[in-house]
C-alpha cells in the first residue's frame, strides 16, 4: 500500500510539472496562431477584402484550436450575440497576463473599424508587438517548459526516496 | 437586415410599436432626435413608437451612428470603403445608408470618410404592381420602349424599375435583362424581385458597366438607376446605338426642370427615349403624374 501511494505521489508531481510546461506551450502556440491571424488579415484585407467573419471562419483547424476559443467569442460579438468586452473575449482563457489581455483586446477592438490602408497599418503595428511577445514566450517555453516536467519528475522521485 | 444594423433597443421599438413595412427612411443625426419618414410624413422616434413632441424623442448619439455604420459594413469598414468614399453603404438586403462625416482627401483624391455624424437609412420596399398603370404604355407590340423614369428623391423610381422587370418576367417575356446596379439598390436580394431573366453588374460605373455588360452578357434590355453625368448619357447613347433598350431613372421634379437639366440636351434632341414616366410624392411615393412620349406630349394623364 505504501509503495502504491508513493507511485501515485510521483505521478501527481510529474503531472503538475507537465501542467506547468503545458501552460508555456499553450502560450507559445497561442501567439503563433495570433501572428498567423495578423498575416491572414493583412492579406485578406488588402486583396480579397473579405468580411471579418469569413476570415475567422476560414481559419484552419489548428489555428482555431490554438486560439483557444477567442475566435468564437469574437464571432459571437460580430453576430451581435454578446458585447465586446474582456470578460466575453477571454472567456475560459487563463494563461494570459493582464497586460497581454489589454493588448489583444485593443487589437480585436480595432478590427474592421477603418479603411484598408489604416487597418493594414494597424495590423502591422500589432503584429510587431505580438512578434516581440511571441519571441519572449518561445524562449520561456524552451527554458521553463521542459524544466517544469523535469522538476516534477525529480520532485516525485525525491518524495519517493525520502519515504522509502 | 435592419435587426443586424440597429441597436436592439431601437429595433425593438420599430418592430413592436411601429409597422416596419411603412417606414421608408430613418435619419440619425448626432445629438439630434431620430426622425422616421413614414410615407411622406416625418415624425420623431420615441420609446412608445412615434411622437410629434420633440421632448419625447429619442436622440441619436455619435457612438450610435458609428455602430450602425460598422454593423452595416458587416463589421468590416475596409470592405466597403469604395462605397463610403461615395457617401453611402448598401447592405446585402438593399438597404442604403447615406453617410455624413468628414471626407479625408489626399492630393485631391477622396481616401475615406471619418468622424461620421449622420446616417440616413433608406429601406427598400417591393411594391407589387406599382408599374402596372404604366406598363402598357412602355411595352407595346412585344417591344419595350427606351424609358426614363423621372421623379424627386424618394418618390419610387427604383421601386418602379424593379417592379417593371418583375412584370416582364411574370408575363414570361424572356428578354435578357441586365441590371446595372451602381448603388446596389435595384436588386434587394428578395427572391423573384427582379424576375428570372436578369443578370446583374453591381457597383460599377455606368460607362464601364454598359460597355462590359453589352459585350459579355448580350442583353436585350439594360436597367439602370439615376443618370446624371455626361458619361452616363454617353453610355446610354452607346447602348441604344447597339440596339439595346434602356430603362433608366433620373432625379427631377417635373418635365420643365428635366428639359433644363445639364448633360441631357443631346439625349432629348436625338429622342433617345420614347417614354418618360413622371412620378411624384403628391399622394405618397410612386404617384404617377403622367407618361410622355419623345416629343413630351402626354400619352397618359
Amino acid at each position: 500500500m505504501k509503495y502504491f501511494l508513493l507511485i501515485i505521489i510521483a505521478v501527481i508531481c510529474t503531472f503538475i510539472g507537465y501542467l506547468f510546461s503545458k501552460k508555456y506551450k499553450t502560450r507559445d502556440n497561442f501567439y503563433q496562431a495570433l501572428l498567423y491571424l495578423c498575416q491572414k488579415f493583412d492579406i485578406e484585407i488588402n486583396y480579397s477584402r473579405d468580411r471579418l467573419k469569413n476570415i475567422f471562419l476560414n481559419l484552419d483547424e489548428k489555428n482555431k484550436k490554438d486560439l483557444k476559443g477567442i475566435d468564437k467569442n469574437f464571432i459571437s460579438f460580430l453576430d451581435k450575440e454578446n458585447a465586446l468586452d474582456k470578460t466575453s473575449l477571454f472567456n475560459s482563457i487563463n494563461f494570459l497576463k493582464d497586460d497581454e489581455k489589454d493588448l489583444i483586446f485593443t487589437f480585436f477592438k480595432s478590427l474592421g473599424r477603418s479603411d484598408v490602408d489604416s487597418q493594414s497599418k494597424e495590423i502591422k503595428n500589432f503584429q510587431t508587438r505580438f512578434e516581440s511577445i511571441s519571441a519572449q514566450v518561445k524562449s520561456e517555453n524552451k527554458k521553463y517548459g521542459s524544466l517544469s516536467i523535469k522538476l516534477g519528475i525529480v520532485a516525485g522521485l525525491l518524495i519517493v526516496v525520502l519515504f522509502i | 437586415m435592419l435587426e443586424k444594423i440597429l441597436s436592439d433597443e431601437i429595433y425593438h421599438i420599430l418592430q413592436n410599436k411601429i409597422n416596419l413595412k411603412c417606414i421608408t427612411e430613418i435619419r440619425f443625426r448626432a445629438n439630434k432626435p431620430i426622425i422616421l419618414i413614414i410615407g411622406s410624413q416625418r415624425t420623431y422616434l420615441s420609446n412608445n413608437g412615434t411622437t410629434a413632441n420633440i421632448k419625447e424623442a429619442i436622440y441619436a448619439s455619435k457612438i450610435m451612428i458609428e455602430d450602425i455604420i460598422f454593423r452595416a459594413s458587416e463589421c468590416s469598414i475596409y470592405s466597403v470603403n469604395e462605397q463610403i468614399k461615395k457617401g453611402f453603404i448598401v447592405t446585402p438586403g438593399g438597404i442604403r445608408l447615406g453617410l455624413g462625416g468628414d471626407l479625408v482627401e489626399e492630393n485631391g483624391i477622396v481616401k475615406t470618410m471619418t468622424n461620421f455624424n449622420s446616417v440616413n437609412i433608406r429601406i427598400p420596399h417591393e411594391i407589387k404592381n406599382c408599374s402596372l398603370a404604366a406598363f402598357d404604355y412602355i411595352f407595346e407590340n412585344n417591344k419595350v420602349y427606351n424609358t426614363l423614369v423621372l421623379s424627386p428623391p424618394g418618390a419610387g423610381k427604383t421601386t418602379f424599375l424593379r417592379d417593371f422587370i418583375c412584370q416582364l418576367s411574370e408575363r414570361n417575356y424572356a428578354y435578357n435583362i441586365l441590371i446595372l446596379d451602381e448603388r446596389g439598390e435595384i436588386d434587394i436580394g428578395k427572391e423573384g424581385c427582379v424576375g428570372n431573366y436578369s443578370d446583374k453588374i453591381s457597383f460599377a460605373k455606368k460607362s464601364i458597366g454598359f460597355e462590359n455588360g453589352i459585350r459579355a452578357l448580350s442583353p436585350n434590355i439594360i436597367v439602370t438607376d439615376e443618370l446624371g453625368q455626361a458619361e452616363d448619357i454617353d453610355a446610354v447613347n452607346y447602348a441604344i446605338n447597339c440596339g439595346v433598350t434602356v430603362l433608366a431613372s433620373v432625379h427631377c421634379d417635373n418635365i420643365e426642370s428635366f428639359l433644363k437639366k445639364p448633360n441631357f440636351e443631346l439625349l432629348i434632341k436625338n429622342k433617345l427615349f420614347q417614354r418618360y414616366v413622371l412620378l411624384s410624392l403628391r399622394n405618397g411615393p410612386g404617384t404617377l403624374e403622367g407618361i410622355y412620349n419623345e416629343n413630351f406630349t402626354r400619352v397618359k394623364n
